[in-house]
């Protein structure tokens, strides 16, 4: 109601510039302890079949979603 | 057997030992065994907010290295019987604490007492992981204002990969607590109001404690808030208290400035 009484305030900025700002230190803090473990793991099957060059393993949080996008990196010369 | 909770923030200044002080003194009169204890080494400042500052005779660490025992060292608070704090040590030795003698000083605290709350460093560094290390929940504190939330985040990443309990495979209850609530900046949009941090940082709701001068005074005094009853925060603290002890109690709004004129217009308009 009567938006022209209400003065602008820079709540919202704070809350977009943080929402931002968090969720990228999310994507680069929020690993799991044993993802060094997966890691190495996943290598070892996928090259019982196919040269690997590497794997590199992020976490997406978006809401409540979670996703684990795993990349593989193939070796051509394996 | 207790329940453990560590007071974390991630930035300093926030109010984390004051809500310590308060909360536990808040249990403790509700009834049931609390003890405070001081993980801020190097840096007690617990005693001075509880008023025992002239009681301590030995601290944390010396219970740890077994030169003293943990009923020489707890110290029961003079405004209430059921209240005990641990006093941290102000050694400047930064590798004074180890998870084993940690781990074993909390199982004999749980074995005393009904909460053990303990009052984190502020950051993310190894005091602060051996704090929530063998914690049961976590409270968080944190102020309307972007430094504040954006550390409490990464404090909460921190303890949701290192405390025991989440290696274990079980997860550690989290609570917000949102400190200094200034009512007309949120009001007029200048501030975070309590639905955005949530909406931000995606962890239950324990409390909102307005902003309060008479806190300044309570610390010069070393008489928690919580002790004035005419105290807007002091009560905010009661309430906070009393659900950690499992009781219901309604959350009030605190973010609407009350009485005025102009209020109560925009109240039919509605």
């Amino acid at each position: 109601m009567f938006p022209w009484f209400k003065k602008k305030g820079s709540a919202s900025t704070a809350k977009d510039r943080l929402t931002i700002a968090i969720m990228s230190d999310r994507d680069n803090n929020n690993s799991y302890p044993f993802m060094a473990q997966m890691k190495a793991e996943i290598i070892e099957v996928v090259k019982k079949y196919i040269g690997v060059k590497t794997i590199n393993i992020t976490k997406d949080v978006e809401g409540d979603f979670e996703a684990l996008s795993i990349e593989v990196q193939l070796d051509k010369n394996a | 057997m207790g329940n453990v909770i560590a007071v974390i923030s991630g930035k300093g200044g926030v109010g984390k030992t004051t809500t310590t002080a308060n909360i536990g003194l808040g249990i403790a009169l509700n009834n049931k065994r609390c003890v405070v204890v001081d993980f801020d080494i190097g840096q007690r400042n617990l005693d001075m907010i509880l008023g025992l500052e002239n009681r301590v005779v030995y601290d944390i660490v010396q219970v740890m290295d077994g030169e003293a025992s943990l009923s020489q060292a707890l110290i029961k608070s003079k405004m209430n019987d059921k209240l005990y704090f641990l006093a941290a040590s102000q050694t400047k030795d930064k590798t004074a604490l180890q998870s084993e003698k940690i781990s074993k000083l909390i199982e004999s605290l749980r074995e005393d007492f009904d909460y053990i709350i303990l009052d984190a460093p502020a950051g993310i560094e190894s005091g602060y992981e051996h704090t929530i290390e063998f914690a049961d929940a976590a409270i968080i504190v944190v102020n309307p204002e972007v430094s504040s939330i954006r550390d409490a985040d990464r404090a909460i990443g921190i303890l949701d990969s290192k405390s025991q309990k989440v290696k274990d495979g079980a997860e550690v209850a989290k609570y917000l607590i949102i400190n200094r609530i200034d009512a007309k900046m949120v009001q007029s949009g200048e501030m975070l109001s309590s639905s955005d941090i949530l909406d931000i940082l995606g962890i239950n709701l324990l409390g909102k404690v307005p902003e309060d001068k008479g806190i300044i005074d309570a610390s010069n005094q070393g008489k928690p808030i919580i002790l004035n009853p005419n105290s807007a925060a002091g009560q905010a603290y009661k309430r906070i208290a009393s659900r950690l002890c499992g009781e219901d109690i309604d959350m009030p709004e605190l973010e609407t400035v009350q009485g005025g004129f102009l209020q109560k217009i925009k109240g039919i308009f509605k």
